[in-house]
């Protein structure tokens, strides 16, 4: 049973989110590019982080 | 009616200009440590590793530092309108008031109840709440900008209210207009990402401070890596964004673009259309209506403003010229509505309606006008004072210009730093370029310089008129005396002096001392650490 | 009834409901400020008092910003007018109001009883004025302000700011409003505090609204030999908004009683504003703080619509020029902006309150000394 609703909560939480893009999309090109785009920065800079500690356990098994 | 005392109105420019340039240090810091944080959470939460949970909780302090008094002079700014700016809150307090109280109800209530759950809530919400808090917190700091960006995007280029003779005031007409307003939408994405860049250099710059001095390296390096990448991208968007907001100036605030460019005569009066230099250095001077000096760089000017080979833009001096028979078709157009609003004739009306377009140009020309009164402008003064009201619509070219160029020359600066901090953080190569380091702490405090300059173009470009083309400045201050704003002048000037003092002892403090040990055992790298409820 | 008659009585309740949640929420935190000297009377003390009420000052801080972008969008003129007219205390009060998230902020970030000490007297003035404040405004616009128009809708004052300082009624009305918060905070610094702080906390709650009952039925008595206004004609109430034109008023001794005349149900409301207060009272003496502090809120309740009851459809009359008093008919914004920020309104104001609540109950429980010293992201 919970997990039907945490299913139900992703899957309006999904809409919610393509609504919202379709709406920005059409009427705001720039609000649009700024949902896109701090998505985007935030994931790069945490996968930087990722990649840091991918790099360290490298080096310090080189070593 | 009492006249409009001049330096009533100066006084109320000033206090407003300082207490939003002062707000304006805070907030570019909340916009983007907030989503920093949350990516740093994030990872935190994806990996289970603590040291990012110390990062979020050292840069969290840090944050809560700059985030009290941003909220505290956030305060000023929404009672300013109503306390020094009476007319304008009248006459369009109807449409720009709205996006206010919206910002209230959507952003403001969220980003300031999560944001104590943020501080507070380390030992009682699980992981993923916790980090869903942040979310919502930075999510809410950045829809504050969105409704504000919004209301400001109305006095750039009003759309979405029509003006009302009955009521005397702009009414709101269309909520999509107003919401979607190209101006609203490219302001707040430079603005916020802005705010980004301004996190991400405060971050790098603090941990470059200790990598300089081989201090709390894990830390440090982890933030200086994530805050790089976070700065190179953001810092090459607000330079796009840029650019789309000097396009749609140049569409829509002919004047403000003229005056960023140091443009008095048309782009086309010394050379081709497409050979227009550029001015990379130039001396305007507002007196002569010319530039005493300049520094340009040919065929650039503009393919830049606007995205063309052969549109041209027109000078400063021509608009001036342009403006004369809209000021005289203003002058009637005032004159008809004070006629309508004394005995309500359907004349008048129609006198109104036939020069509405032209009213902000009526207004404009009243202090110029003897004793401000429209309806003493004869024949025989009437030259003297149009050619007076031309002069007028030109903001300070000055100051405009050059505000838009330290702006604009930090900006390329940051996507250059950035750039080598990003590629000598992923090499791992930090430690081999001290330059680079000492470059990026000293570096600290320029994005914030760079918002306030951009700010000041934005406004000043935007003067003589509060709401571009309807309502001039001069008319929208309210009419206090002299006293007033002596008195309120010197409290914010004592009051905003100290907590700046507050803050940079409180941020100084605790940057140095960096982050400490924990109570807190050190947890266990778990199974699955997305689902581990925190009870560590 | 017209579309626009009804948005504009409803953005009238909703101004009384905003400005009840903003006295009630904030009016809380004002009082925990005020007393915080005397409640807490060591460093440790008066951290816990402060960490009582830190999760949460700044999400109730929002009703007051709230309640200033709510009159700007939804009664223009009336947010032009009075904050302008009102200029010196207006400036006194967000002085005060922007010392308080600094203080909550630096406070307890450094060690030393000097720095605390100052910080200490910053939570006094800052939780004690605005307070006053907020009542004697009341007050004045009751009395009525002197101010009036130009054709434009540009408003001129007409009298000094010391009448409307040093006004008898009105700061009557401003200790009213400082006692009810002194009891809002002593309920809440009841519910999540433990001895020593509970029974000083207890003493604040009873004291002030004691203390409030007795103004508020005073004030009851004042009002009545009061001057109030009173339309001479008929008025419409679907009149364009504008206090320029379309109406005539009179200067009335006790007209402000006249709607408790018309419809004598109206008493419930004072009559619920001192069950509020008296029964807050005997909730604080048996220690049962949480009803005392929704008797707290009712006690609010029962004041604001008391007042705004008794002046409908007047919001801001002018002594000066009568004729252009503001009222709900005549202050408000479009109805074309009414409606949209009705809806906004209605989509956000469950969100929120789900949300505070929720966020309380994830704070609950007391606090307690050690919690203080050992928690690093406290106050």
């Amino acid at each position: 049973m919970g997990k039907i609703f945490k299913l139900l909560g992703l899957a309006l939480v999904l809409a919610l989110g393509i609504g919202l893009a379709v709406v920005a999309g059409d009427y705001g090109p720039w609000y649009f590019a700024w949902l896109v785009g701090t998505t985007m920065i935030v994931l790069i800079a945490a996968a930087g982080a990722v990649l840091f500690d991918t790099q360290e356990a490298a080096t310090s098994g080189e070593a | 009616m009492p006249l409009i005392d001049p330096s009533v109105v100066d006084l109320s420019r000033m206090q407003f200009a300082l207490t939003a340039l002062y707000h304006f240090l805070f907030v570019p810091l909340t916009l983007g440590m907030t989503f920093i944080l949350a990516a740093m959470e994030t990872v935190y939460v994806i990996t289970g590793k603590a040291i990012y949970k110390e990062m979020t909780q050292f840069w969290g302090k840090l944050f809560g530092i700059n985030f009290a008094i941003g909220v505290a002079t956030g305060l000023t700014m929404e009672f300013e309108f109503g306390t020094n700016w009476s007319m304008f809150s009248h006459f369009v307090g109807d449409v720009f008031g709205t996006p206010l109280a919206i910002e209230g109800l959507m952003a403001f209530f969220m980003e300031s109840t999560f944001v104590g759950l943020m501080f507070f809530g380390w030992d009682r919400l699980s992981k993923p709440g916790h980090l869903a808090i942040t979310y919502l917190t930075a999510l809410g700091s950045n829809l504050s900008a969105l409704w504000i960006l919004i209301a400001n995007g109305f006095m750039q280029n009003p759309q979405g209210a029509s003006f009302d003779p009955v009521t005397m005031r702009m009414q709101f007409t269309s909520f999509l207009g107003l919401v979607f307003s190209p101006d609203a939408q490219a302001k707040f994405v430079h603005t916020s990402i802005a705010g980004f860049v301004a996190g991400a250099m405060f971050i790098m710059g603090i941990s470059a401070f200790y990598l300089l001095r081989r201090q709390h390296v894990a830390l440090a390096a982890r933030s200086f890596r994530m805050a790089a990448l976070f700065g190179v991208i953001s810092s090459m968007a607000v330079v796009t964004l840029g650019d789309a907001l000097g396009r749609l100036d140049y569409l829509v605030q002919p004047t403000k673009i003229a005056a960023i460019e140091g443009l008095w005569q048309d782009s086309n009066a010394h050379s081709t259309v497409a050979a227009a230099p550029w001015l990379l250095f130039a001396l305007p001077n507002d007196a002569t209506q010319s530039n005493s000096f300049e520094i340009g760089v040919p065929y650039l000017l503009t393919p830049l403003v606007t995205h063309s080979e052969n549109q041209v833009i027109p000078g400063l001096i021509t608009q001036e010229r342009m403006a004369g028979p809209r000021i005289l078709d203003g002058i009637k157009a005032v004159n008809a509505l004070q006629a309508f609003g004394a005995r309500h004739d359907a004349a008048d009306l129609a006198a109104f309606q036939a020069s509405e377009g032209n009213m902000g140009y009526g207004f404009l020309a009243q202090r110029n006008a003897p004793n401000q009164d429209l309806k003493l402008i004869t024949p025989a003064n009437q030259d003297a004072i149009v050619a007076q009201t031309e002069r007028d619509i030109v903001p300070n070219v000055f100051v405009t210009f050059w505000s838009f160029r330290l702006m604009m020359f930090l900006g390329f600066y940051f996507v250059a730093l950035f750039a080598f901090a990003s590629y000598y953080s992923l090499r791992n190569e930090l430690m081999k370029h001290p330059w680079l380091l000492k470059a990026t702490m000293w570096s600290i405090p320029l994005p914030i310089m760079a918002t306030e300059f951009g700010w000041i173009t934005a406004e000043a470009g935007r003067q003589p008129w509060s709401v571009f083309g309807w309502l001039p400045t001069f008319q929208a201050a309210s009419s206090h005396p002299v006293g007033y704003m002596i008195f309120s002048l010197i409290g914010f000037a004592l009051l905003y002096s100290s907590f700046i003092a507050a803050e940079l002892y409180l941020m100084f403090k605790f940057a140095r001392l960096g982050p400490q040990p924990h109570h807190d055992a050190p947890e266990e790298p778990g199974m699955s650490p997305m689902f581990a409820r925190a009870a560590e | 009834m017209e579309m626009f008659v009804a948005l504009k009585v409803i953005w009238a309740v909703l101004l009384g409901v905003l400005l009840t949640g903003l006295a009630v929420m904030v009016g809380m935190d004002m009082g925990v400020g005020s007393m915080l000297r005397f409640v807490g009377r060591n460093d440790a003390e008066r951290r816990v008092a402060l960490n009582i009420i830190g999760p949460h000052w700044d999400g109730n801080q929002v009703w007051f910003i709230l309640g200033g972008g709510a009159i700007f969008a939804a009664f223009p003129t009336l947010y032009a007018t009075s904050f302008s007219v009102f200029y010196v205390v207006m400036i006194l009060l967000l002085f005060s109001m922007i010392m308080r998230p600094v203080a909550f902020e630096y406070r307890s970030k450094v060690p030393g009883d000097k720095w605390r000490g100052t910080w200490d007297w910053a939570f006094l003035i800052s939780g004690a004025l605005p307070m006053i404040i907020y009542g004697a405004a009341f007050g004045n616009v009751m009395e009525g302000v002197g101010f009036h128009y130009s054709w434009t809708g540009q408003y001129f004052q007409d009298e000094s700011f010391l009448s409307y300082l040093l006004n008898p009624f009105a700061v009557m009305c401003g200790v009213l409003s400082l006692a009810l918060s002194l009891y809002q905070g002593g309920t809440m610094l009841m519910l999540r505090g433990e001895e020593p702080i509970y029974g000083r906390a207890r003493g604040f709650a009873i004291g002030g609204a004691l203390v409030a009952a007795l103004l508020f039925a005073a004030g009851g008595f004042w009002i009545a030999h009061l001057n109030g206004y009173a339309f001479s004609a008929p008025v419409d109430p679907n009149m364009p908004p504008t206090p320029l034109t379309g109406q005539s008023v009179v200067v009335q001794p006790g007209a402000w009683m006249n709607n408790y005349h018309r419809y004598p149900v109206l008493w419930v409301l004072p009559a619920l504003g001192l069950l509020g207060m008296l029964g807050g009272a005997a909730m604080a003496a048996l220690r049962k703080p949480i009803i005392g502090w929704w008797l707290g809120a009712i006690a609010w309740i029962g004041v604001i619509f008391t007042t705004g009851a008794s002046m409908f459809p007047f919001l801001m009359p002018s002594s000066s020029n009568p004729d252009q008093s503001l009222t709900v008919w005549n202050a408000t914004g479009s109805e074309y902006n009414l409606g949209w920020m009705l809806f906004f309104a209605l989509l956000f104001t469950p969100i929120i309150i789900a949300y505070t609540s929720w966020c309380f109950y994830v704070m609950r429980g007391k606090v307690r000394i050690g919690d203080i010293t050992k928690n690093t992201h406290g106050y």
